[in-house]
């Protein structure tokens, strides 16, 4: 028994780099960290410091080359009507998208956190997550079946003799056109479709936190559902309804495969992204317009940081 | 409002037709593969038949687009696992200074919208004068990718009783026999289930990828192309049918993966 | 006899708290050793010292006379049973008990037999197979034992391992680790923070309070002759006595300890009076608190013998200590 050694021998080398790590655990960090950060850093860190520095160029206008010299004149185009229109019309459907996923991700989310239990809780997390998951493209391709002219929505609307009430929709000035798939309307309806259950999720994660108690305790006092709707649920549910807005505001602001599927000709901020680094050519413009969606996005957080929303997150 | 546990009928109905808003337009596109009528979406449609899956497995252009996608998307979730799964041990094991910063340089990539990320990628390219390649593609979505595995690794290592991998140390394990046979076997399913989720998620990209591909063709990008000039719909429906078959199943076998999880990694304790 | 473990003025700092604050302590080879003391007082971070997930800010450590102080954990041959046991979910009962004998190379056959001969010494034959899942507490912590016993470790450390059982369980487990250290002969070094558990299993005690040791010694000097008043306070019920009290007692001019089964309640003339206060019956006697004065500390307990009237509150009692039964702290000044 007292043959037993206190200490073992380093078997090969896996102690002994074992060994290594234990006395120097900083240099195991470093191992570890090292090549992700690397990569985030030098790839998209880097990145995202090109597309500045390609805002800040400008494009010949004889030779169509990239001058690359300091300059705010690729800022100062943005503010031109033709390209100021375009990050108006973003901002304005970014605005409409979050108050459309609002109003329908209330009920979903809603029921989910306080009504569905068991089974039931389960399928609904499936339902949401399966969606959110589920190829994008194939998603907005459904919508432009469902909304094109000969679709499905005109043959319901004439199923049920209320192609009037469609037409009258679709004679709308500016939000209206030829048909569902080529109106404001339907680009709105595609955008809210694909991103509600970022809507759902984080609303739903407040409310669950809601303790049932407070309800309770509204409607003892006297107030009518209506009331404890106002005064308790939804004040408690705002920071899950600003976290779930800063999904649906930055995706609304920076996509551009939906407007240019469904909706009029009129372009979009990814669209002006898209066909100006493409075709255009002119990648300091490119890079200017997509700068713009992050400096909305951050007013945005600011003001959203305000209001506490990233107790949510 | 009373106390019970049961839901106005209001608010019944609105989560139902909420829910089913959410799950019908899907159904559609399988419907349109079966349709007669190739020139518009007319519905219902004329008559339904099987040929187009056949017309589909002629049409010689969408085979390289579906192998490039399996390509990159393979190579970027082998990337992003190892990034990611780095990255999470590196997070879980210790406390050091920048650690806030580095989660959100992970979760920047996901959280900006995809074409600012799609953007600078084209920058930095045009900035170095990097031709597009495979390897343009893989950068882009390995990026995106890394935040996917990092947090089900992440996930999985909290769960982990700490004291097992010093329960190992204090057998004798030194640090690669620890991590073969008590980590990774433990840290298996979650790594299955943020891999499976990254290969989806890459597989479908389509706004960072059209940036990063120049003159190449992804499928999604191959199908981004049939809607703006549509050639064949209902073939388009049924390549619409593959992608989305391509990340519904890894979605759910990483929903069963992640929820068995559960049950066995707290029985250490 | 060699020390096991030796702790040479040994400090832990994490950031400004002292968890370990100039730690000296040699635990005998062969011993059954307790750190004894409240949580935060640092006797978990002195175990983990000796396993070596944690390293001393200054001082060392000798296992077996070697400066443990270059040894990782996986190469000193010191086991370790968890607090939450910390067994593999995903192998079985059989490889958990395997596993440090897989590590090091042995044979699939050795470590077959081996594994089966430890779960017979926990009393765990043919639950091999099982997964910890299955396993009840009582059968979990077990295994941890046998999973640890099994390299023969010339030290086993145990981090409150009886903290997660019930109090049944927990009465037969103190019989049976204490027989299986007597049978084996290994050192056993074991943290708690119940007094109980620390004198009843013991042969050394080390009691422990804000990151200093306060004392060390057998149950019967820790429990008898504590030597300060929180090793009184902590470890039993002794009565501390300032050092006025402890004249009146006929004791020295300095802090003294005094048991209350060491005071006998007399007729007549005693050392000292006071007014009964209230009675407790403990089964084993009457616990009854004596008041000598007007403020809280001047309250004494003694505990009345079987059969002894107990007198009504309010009455005035005579106090006698036993003869030798004040015991002067050494450690207060």
């Amino acid at each position: 028994m007292t043959t037993r050694p206190a200490t073992l021998p380093v078997r090969g080398p896996g102690d002994r780099l074992s060994d290594l790590f234990w006395r120097r655990p900083r240099l195991l960090l470093a191992l570890l960290i090292g090549p992700p950060l690397l990569w985030l850093g030098v790839v998209y860190l880097g990145s995202l410091f090109a597309l500045l520095l390609q805002s800040f160029y400008s494009i010949d206008e004889f030779s169509g080359l990239v001058v690359p010299e300091f300059t705010l004149k690729t800022y100062a185009e943005l503010i031109r009507p033709s390209n100021f229109d375009i990050i108006l019309r973003t901002v304005m459907m970014a605005a409409a998208v979050t108050a459309g996923c609002i109003v329908i991700a209330f009920p979903i989310a809603y029921y989910a956190a306080r009504y569905a239990r068991g089974r039931w809780k389960a399928a609904f997390y499936l339902g949401v997550m399966l969606p959110l998951w589920s190829s994008y493209l194939v998603k907005v391709y459904a919508w432009k079946l469902i909304l094109a002219k000969e679709g499905i929505v005109t043959w319901a609307a004439e199923g049920t003799h209320t192609s009037g009430i469609l037409n009258a929709l679709l004679s709308l000035p500016v939000i209206g056109g030829n048909s569902l798939s080529t109106s404001y309307i339907g680009t709105w309806i595609v955008f809210v479709y694909v991103w509600i259950p970022y809507m759902i999720l984080p609303m739903q994660a407040a409310l669950e936190r809601v303790p049932t108690s407070m309800i309770e305790a509204s409607s003892d006092l006297g107030a009518s559902s209506g009331q404890t709707l106002r005064t308790v649920i939804l004040p408690l549910a705002l920071p899950g309804v600003v976290a779930g807005s800063i999904f649906t505001f930055s995706l609304t602001l920076g996509d551009y495969i939906i407007p240019q599927i469904v909706g009029s000709s009129r372009l979009f901020i990814g669209q002006a992204v898209y066909t100006l680094q493409g075709t255009a050519g002119n990648i300091p413009l490119a890079a200017a317009f997509a700068v713009v969606p992050i400096a909305v996005m951050l007013v945005y957080l600011a003001i959203a940081k305000r209001m506490g929303a990233f107790d949510a997150l | 409002m009373h106390s019970d546990a049961r839901a106005s009928f209001g608010l019944r109905l609105g989560a139902i037709l909420g829910l089913l808003f959410l799950h019908l337009p899907i159904a559609l596109i399988f419907l349109y593969a079966f349709t007669t009528e190739e020139k518009s979406y007319q519905f219902p449609p004329p008559g339904l038949t099987l040929k187009w899956f056949g017309v589909a497995w002629e049409r010689a252009d969408i085979w390289p687009p579906l192998y490039l996608s399996l390509k990159v998307a393979a190579i970027a979730t082998a990337l992003a696992l190892i990034l990611g799964t780095l990255c999470a041990a590196a997070m879980t094991r210790t406390r050091f200074f920048g650690r806030d910063q580095i989660t959100l340089l992970v979760l920047l990539p996901i959280a900006l919208p995809g074409i600012i990320t799609g953007m600078s990628l084209r920058s930095a390219f045009a900035v170095m004068d990097i031709p597009f390649s495979t390897w343009t593609i893989v950068l882009g979505h390995a990026t995106f990718c890394i935040v996917i595995v990092y947090n089900n690794a992440v996930a999985r290592f909290r769960r982990l009783s700490g004291s097992i991998v010093e329960a190992s140390t204090d057998l004798g394990a030194n640090g690669f026999q620890t991590f073969r046979h008590v980590i990774l076997p433990n840290l298996g399913s979650a790594l299955l289930a943020g891999g499976m989720l990254a290969f989806a998620l890459s597989f479908d990209e389509v706004i960072v990828t059209t940036f990063t591909a120049g003159q190449q063709s992804t499928l999604p990008i191959w199908m981004l192309q049939e809607l703006i000039r549509p050639r064949q719909r209902p073939v388009t429906n049924v390549v619409a049918i593959v992608v989305f078959a391509a990340t519904f199943l890894p979605i759910l076998i990483a929903y069963y993966l992640t929820r068995e999880g559960h049950e066995t990694a707290g029985g250490g304790k | 006899m060699t020390a096991a473990v030796e702790f040479r003025n040994v400090t832990r700092h994490f950031g400004p708290v002292r968890a370990v604050d100039g730690v000296d302590l040699t635990i005998a080879e062969g011993s059954f050793f307790a750190m004894l003391g409240p949580s935060g007082s640092g006797k978990t971070t002195c175990l983990r010292l000796i396993s070596g997930f944690d390293a001393p800010t200054s001082g060392e450590i000798r296992i077996f006379g070697e400066d443990s102080g270059h040894v990782p954990p996986n190469r000193r041959n010191v086991n370790t049973v968890f607090q939450d046991y910390a067994l593999f979910p995903h192998m079985t009962v059989r490889d958990n008990v395997a596993y440090g004998l897989m590590v090091r190379g042995v044979d699939k056959a050795t470590r077959r037999n081996k594994a089966e001969e430890m779960l017979s010494l926990v009393k765990l034959a043919g639950y091999g197979d099982r997964k910890p899942g299955q396993l009840s507490g009582g059968q979990r912590q077990r295994v941890a034992l046998a999973r640890a016993l099994v390299n023969e470790p010339r030290v086993l450390l145990l981090d409150e391992p009886l903290g997660a059982l019930d109090l049944k369980l927990r009465e037969s487990m103190q019989d049976e680790l204490k027989a299986l250290q007597q049978r084996l002969g290994i050192t056993f070094v074991f943290v708690t923070h119940d007094q109980g558990e620390a004198l009843s299993m013991a042969d050394q005690v080390a009691v422990f309070a804000n990151g200093k040791v306060a004392q060390v010694g057998s149950p019967t000097d820790i429990y008898e002759r504590p030597a300060t008043k929180f090793v009184a306070d902590f470890v039993g019920s002794s009565n501390v006595l300032p050092p006025a009290l402890s004249r009146q007692f006929g004791g020295p001019d300095a802090w003294c300890s005094l048991r209350p089964e060491a005071i006998r309640v007399v007729e007549g003339a005693g050392q000292v009076t006071g007014t009964a206060g209230s009675a407790r019956y403990l089964g084993a006697g009457t616990k009854l608190s004596v008041h000598l004065g007007r403020s809280e500390d001047m309250e004494i307990s003694v505990v009345l013998p079987p059969g002894q009237a107990v007198p009504a509150p309010g009455t005035t009692v005579a106090l006698q200590p036993m003869s030798g039964a004040l015991h002067v702290m050494a450690g207060e000044k």
